[in-house]
């Protein structure tokens, strides 16, 4: 029979098979539309819901092919060391690993599901009905708001009871809160003029608006299938979001979550070619009422004037697949990432213009970034996510934007952590083996590697408490848990446990801007 | 005579009481940290998960189950494919890393 089969020509197979499978489909229960409600309820919060991939892989007909059905179906029961995919094994059935398998080499990246702004409107959810009979401050002992350090636990399988947002007291190192999400937090962001609200957005697209003094979301929106990008206005009175899917972007009433204006994210790439664009970094600034975007395909940065009408003023050419951001000079200087020519652009967000285009080293993927002034310079440092031969942490000076050095490390890195009042820049090593449970230590004044840390599981996202006096990192993938350390004498100090967890987001942040900068250089951009 | 013989019991005291304690609890977790952890925890397994939890489990037990995955003679696909390729000394150090957590 199998012999047959294999002579048969291809669209004989085809036509065999579109009578047999409805029938096999009644039979079995495998319907296609079961398999693809198992697509979207495991799969779709890291492979995108288009298929096309997000943080994980696309998984379609292209990206599989080729690619053994038994191999795929054994990767799925047991998951991927060394990555976030977790095993399905005694979750789905044999049956419905076999179906995913199959459904999934046959479909093609899905068209971008239409999501509109009365969708984002009909989506609201209020927890809290009556906002003014929130406590008027913390329910639990903290001196400063600022030493509240959230991190964003995925839970091994991106949702179920182990993703939340968990904030601790980074005096202390003890929780003082949970913030179920449903799916794997990514982002958490702070309102800069209200200390007591916090946006939390998961990897679906969803923000809860979470009341940090009683420690409870107390409204949600969804404003996408996908996308981290987050960002706020420095009056706290705007939210903008971005998606990988659909492609577009919303301003929401911050206070509300009611969506304001959605924007279709298309332009002209540096090819020339009218593409439609993923939603990378968006950020507010000290600086102005403004939100900047970038647009990861189109390779455009996008600002966006919070003012009637939100208007957008284009840049164009920043680089080739942009990624991520972070501020530099009060907040009037962006320096942008891009993965494909592995530059940094820095952007003057006054004049609305490129500045020049900086090498960055292998794939930079600044992660928030961090910058600190040393012997009178402002210094940037910039992780480079690719696994090259030239592994390096780029350090900038973000005065005269010129490359000062670029520093061996030992791997890829994602993320860089600084405080003014630290001695070290930390990286975290993500390439995907031994190394990539440690982070390494950069000396400030030096510039040279000085120490690695074990932290376990895979180390990344490292964060320094708003007083400097900690560096918080997560374990994360199995490590499950987040570990502290002094930051002086770089000895740990304290765990905390929590399911994968995975970026750390300190509330200090609102006050320095980028990390490593003091508060001063943001006073001085008023 | 009389002394060599206590002696060498002691001797046989101390060996293996040296054996049994031969298990590393830091390779025991680092093998955890790569073979077991993505079903079974680092420490717990997830919530969500339908594996079951080796912290604070026997040592002897946990030892006992990994060899008989190891060799068949205890069938589980999935078990038999990972335990598949562990050593005894291997066995030893992650049953005795599990046994120590707290569950």
């Amino acid at each position: 029979m199998k012999t047959t089969k294999r002579q048969l020509p291809k669209s004989v197979i085809l036509g065999l098979a579109a009578i047999l499978l409805p029938v096999a489909a009644q039979a079995t229960s495998e319907s296609p539309q079961h398999i693809q409600k198992l697509y979207d309820e495991n799969c779709a919060s890291c492979h995108g819901s288009d298929h096309g991939g997000f943080i994980a892989p696309g998984l379609n007909s292209d990206t599989l092919k080729g690619r053994s059905p038994t191999a795929l179906r054994s990767l799925i029961m047991t998951g991927s060391f060394d990555t976030l995919m977790p095993p399905f094994f005694g979750r789905l059935s044999d049956d419905e690993i076999r179906g995913l398998v199959k459904h999934l080499q046959t479909t093609p990246k899905q068209a971008n599901p239409a999501w509109t702004i009365d969708d984002i409107k009909a989506s609201i959810k209020v927890y809290v009905e009556d906002e003014s009979k929130l406590p008027a401050k913390p329910i639990y002992d903290i001196d400063n708001i600022d030493n509240i350090i959230g991190v964003a636990a995925r839970g091994k399988y991106g949702r179920g009871s182990g993703s939340k947002a968990v904030f601790i007291n980074s005096v202390t190192h003890k929780q003082i809160g949970e913030i179920p999400t449903g799916t794997a937090a990514h982002i958490i962001d702070y309102n800069p003029a209200n200390p007591r609200w916090a946006y939390v957005k998961t990897d679906t697209a969803e923000i809860f608006k979470v009341d940090l003094y009683s420690m409870q979301a107390v409204r949600s929106v969804k404003t996408g299938f996908n996308g981290p990008g987050l960002g706020v206005s420095r009056d706290g009175k705007y939210i903008m979001a971005g998606s990988y899917v659909p492609h577009n972007a919303v301003i929401l009433d911050a206070d509300t979550l009611e969506p304001l204006k959605t924007f279709e994210l298309e332009g002209i790439d540096p090819d020339g070619k009218m593409v439609t664009s993923d939603s990378g970094m968006i950020i507010g600034t000290p600086f102005d009422d403004i939100f900047a975007i970038a647009l990861e395909n189109a390779g455009q940065v996008w600002v966006v004037d919070l003012k009637e009408g939100f208007p957008v003023t284009k840049i164009e050419n920043v680089g080739r697949h942009l990624h991520d951001a972070f501020l530099t000079h009060g907040g009037s200087k962006l320096m942008v990432a891009s993965y494909d020519d592995s530059i940094v652009t820095a952007i003057d967000l006054k004049d609305r213009k490129i500045i020049k285009k900086l090498e960055a080293g292998c794939v930079p993927h600044v992660g928030g970034g961090a910058a600190v002034e040393v012997d009178g310079r402002t210094l940037g440092f910039g992780t480079n996510f690719g696994d090259c031969d030239k592994m390096v942490v780029s350090v900038w000076d973000l005065d005269k934007m010129e490359v000062v050095k670029q520093i061996p490390v030992d791997g890829g890195t994602e993320s860089p952590a600084a405080h003014a009042n630290a001695p070290y820049v930390a990286v975290d090593i993500i390439s995907k083996d031994k190394r990539a449970r440690t982070i390494q230590l950069i000396d400030k004044k030096s510039l040279e590697v000085v120490k690695t840390l074990d932290v376990g599981g895979h180390a990344y996202f490292p964060e320094y408490s708003a007083d400097g006096k900690f560096l918080y990192v997560s374990a994360g993938y199995s490590g499950d848990e987040v570990v502290v350390y002094d930051s002086a004498s770089l000895q740990k100090v304290a765990t905390i446990s929590m399911e994968s967890p995975a970026g750390i987001f300190s509330h200090g942040r609102v006050r320095y801007m980028t990390r490593g900068l003091s508060p001063d250089e943001m006073k001085g951009a008023k | 005579m009389k002394t060599a013989a206590v002696t060498s019991i002691l001797m046989i005291g101390f060996l293996s009481a040296h054996s049994a304690n031969a298990a590393s609890l830091y390779a025991g977790q680092s093998k955890a940290a790569a073979v077991c952890s993505q079903c079974h925890g680092i420490r717990s397994p997830s919530a969500d998960a339908p594996f079951p939890p080796l912290a604070g489990r026997d040592a002897d037990y946990l030892e006992s189950a990994l060899k008989q995955y190891r060799d068949k003679t205890r069938v589980s696909d999935i078990m038999n494919n990972i335990a598949g390729s562990l050593t005894d000394r291997d066995i030893e150090n992650i049953a005795a890393y599990y046994a120590k957590q707290k569950p």
